[in-house]
């Protein structure tokens, strides 16, 4: 339907980024554990923990994901990227075991996102990595398609607040692929409704006054 | 006008002599065939601006029409039913183009600039016209308001960089048309290889859309 | 950290999820343009130090800040354009003069984007033959029938329907009307879409 006018911008599909998607913007800003391989001077005031002008070789520090893509080298040895800890192996096992019991958004919000552009690092267990968040997809894929089916007849609330923000895109998806079908069995397809932009606007200009 | 009318022509696989047999509903048929291809497609496809031309034609000629009818008569609602229903078909289809200019314009302008002289455009001029005032516009704003005042080698964004392309690898729904042979399916996964179908007419599909972008080109396959 | 204003500019964005335009942020904006100019001067004296004096140990410096520098452009730009895209919505959605409460969430640049796209538009619509063009704007949803039961929820004032009768649009009235004249009014919140 093209009933919703504001269409951002997708999020990049696997280890791609869009420039201007506000997910990918905010999935980068997602803080990687570093140490610096060669020492950054006179940026010794981003560190707190030392008092000298320089950030000396050896620093362990965390990185926002951009900054750490845009330092590393494959050829230099500028930075060490280490994993974080959802994608070391201890939590890959549990993973594994039962990747229905995790909460993803306490985790993530962004774990395939982040676990994905990790692969931009050559670490030695990248496959595994993408073994694990792969399977893990798979694993819980079929009870977000579920429930996001059964959105009428269940309460669902507590399986969305565990989702990967993946995850609940297309768990909405769903939903709004089921409210279409259900409005077309009730015949209510031709029903003429209010912009919920304009509802929206109306409802904060209220809130504005009461304030 | 032409142009609509020898796609008839080809889509039956007669002469080019048929050319005046566009029957009002087949006009309409058409349209509904490139609505539902466009909307479902994942990028722009060829412009069919003398099809749109029609059936404007068409439903300024339906609404004259209806002036002659006299008011109350039964006729002249389902004729207003008719025109509706066209004009909703016609707007959507339009729609879903001019959507599509916003959302990719820097490629869709780059695919237009790249096309050969003999090559079918995939803008109208009228839509080239806008696209083209999109990206200025949008350039003009970027600037303005920030690029202007930034350290000189950041005063640029290179648009066909920053603004995303369509995902051709979506999958989509489709009808085949005319039966097809040997389509070549890529892979889904490391461990599968590529394989052949064969598409018979009549039989309903969920594949890739880069599989069968050409088939939809060439209207041996509907997407639905 | 560096950027760290840049990022507030996009959470303010992306909490506003349903596609509202927030006021725009001139003062985040121009403190995020400051930290630019700033890391760029130091950039261009340890470049310049760099090259004279042989210092090459300050090359991972100034790669650090060059992707500080790239990281705020892209923020600001995806801010922009992600604006862009909700004000194009309001073109849809309000049509094309804006409620003054909304305008005055925009800058002037901005204002003058909506014009110039509005423009477009309706140039491209005009192009579309018939005497006055195609509105694709209208007919968003697929007709069922020509008339609609509708109901006031606001006073509105006359209404011309197509014959030139005129009637009066007051609140909590009820009209039996043709229902391509009533879906603009619809999407606004005038008029109510009443199903039997």
């Amino acid at each position: 339907m093209d009933t919703q006018s504001y269409m951002p911008v997708p999020p990049g599909v696997g280890t791609e980024e869009n420039f201007f998607s506000l997910d990918d913007i905010l999935l980068s800003q997602e803080r990687l554990p570093c140490r610096t391989e060669m020492a950054f001077p006179r940026l010794g005031f981003l560190e707190k923990s030392n008092d000298s002008q320089d950030i000396p070789e050896g620093t362990k520090m965390e990185m926002p994901l951009w900054l750490a893509k845009g330092l590393y080298e494959r050829k230099r040895r500028v930075l060490a990227v280490e994993l974080p800890k959802m994608y070391r192996e201890g939590w890959r096992t549990v993973f594994s075991a039962d990747p229905t019991v995790v909460d993803l958004h306490k985790m993530g919000p962004y774990y395939y996102g982040l676990g994905s552009q990790l692969l931009h690092f050559d670490s030695p267990e990248n496959t595994e990595i993408a073994q694990t968040v792969l399977q893990t997809f798979i694993g819980r894929f079929r009870r977000t398609m579920d429930s996001s089916q059964n959105a009428y007849n269940e309460d669902t609330s507590a399986l969305v607040e565990r989702l990967d923000c993946l995850e609940r895109a297309l768990f909405r998806a769903g939903q709004s692929g089921l409210n279409g079908f259900q409005s077309w069995e009730k015949g209510r397809t031709s029903h003429l409704t209010a912009s919920n932009l304009v509802i929206n606007y109306r409802k904060r200009k209220i809130a504005e006054v009461q304030s | 006008m032409s142009d609509v009318l020898s796609d008839a022509g080809d889509l039956s696989g007669e002469e080019e002599s048929q050319e005046d047999v566009l029957t009002p509903a087949e006009l309409i048929a058409r349209l509904e065939e490139a609505w539902l291809n466009e909307k479902f497609s994942p990028e722009l496809l060829e412009n069919k601006s003398e099809m749109v031309e029609c059936v404007m034609e068409q439903l300024t000629h339906m609404e004259q029409n209806l002036q002659r009818v006299k008011k109350g008569d039964l006729k002249a609602g389902i004729h207003r039913v008719e025109i509706d229903r066209i004009r909703f078909v016609l707007s959507s289809y339009l729609r879903s183009r001019i959507q599509k200019i916003e959302k990719f314009f820097p490629h869709v302008l780059e695919k237009e600039k790249s096309r050969g002289d003999g090559d079918p455009s995939f803008l109208s001029p009228e839509e080239f016209a806008f696209a083209k005032e999109y990206l200025a516009n949008t350039e003009t704003y970027l600037k303005a308001v920030a690029l202007r005042h930034m350290p000189p080698n950041l005063q640029t964004v290179d648009m066909l960089k920053a603004v995303p392309e369509p995902c051709l690898d979506s999958f989509v729904f489709l009808r085949v048309k005319e039966r097809q042979e040997n389509i070549l399916v890529e892979p889904e996964t490391d461990e599968q290889s590529e394989y052949v179908v064969d598409l018979d007419e009549g039989s309903q599909h969920l594949m890739r859309y880069r599989t069968i972008a050409p088939l939809v080109a060439s209207g041996a396959v509907q997407l639905i | 950290m560096f950027c760290e204003k840049a990022i507030e500019l996009i959470r303010e964005l992306h909490r506003m999820g349903d596609g509202q335009l927030p006021a725009f942020n001139e003062d985040c904006i121009r403190q995020v343009l400051e930290e630019m100019k700033a890391l760029y001067e130091q950039n261009q004296s340890d470049v310049n130090e760099a090259k004279s004096e042989g210092r090459s140990e300050l090359i991972p410096t100034i790669k650090f800040r060059h992707c500080c520098l790239l990281r705020n452009q892209r923020c600001i730009a995806a801010y922009l354009y992600d604006r862009l895209l909700r004000i194009r919505a309001l073109r849809w959605e309000y049509g094309s003069v804006l409620p003054a409460t909304i305008r005055f969430h925009m800058c002037a640049e901005e204002l003058e984007w909506f014009n110039q796209y509005k423009k477009s538009l309706a140039t491209y619509m005009r192009s579309l033959g018939g005497e006055e063009g195609l509105d694709i704007t209208q007919d968003m949803k697929p007709p069922k029938s020509l008339y609609i039961e509708v109901r006031c929820l606001k006073d509105h004032g006359e209404f011309e329907i197509d014959d030139g009768t005129v009637i009066l649009l007051k609140k909590n009235s009820q009209h039996f009307l043709p229902r391509w004249k009533c879906e603009q009014l619809i999407r606004l919140g005038v008029l109510e879409h009443v199903m039997s």
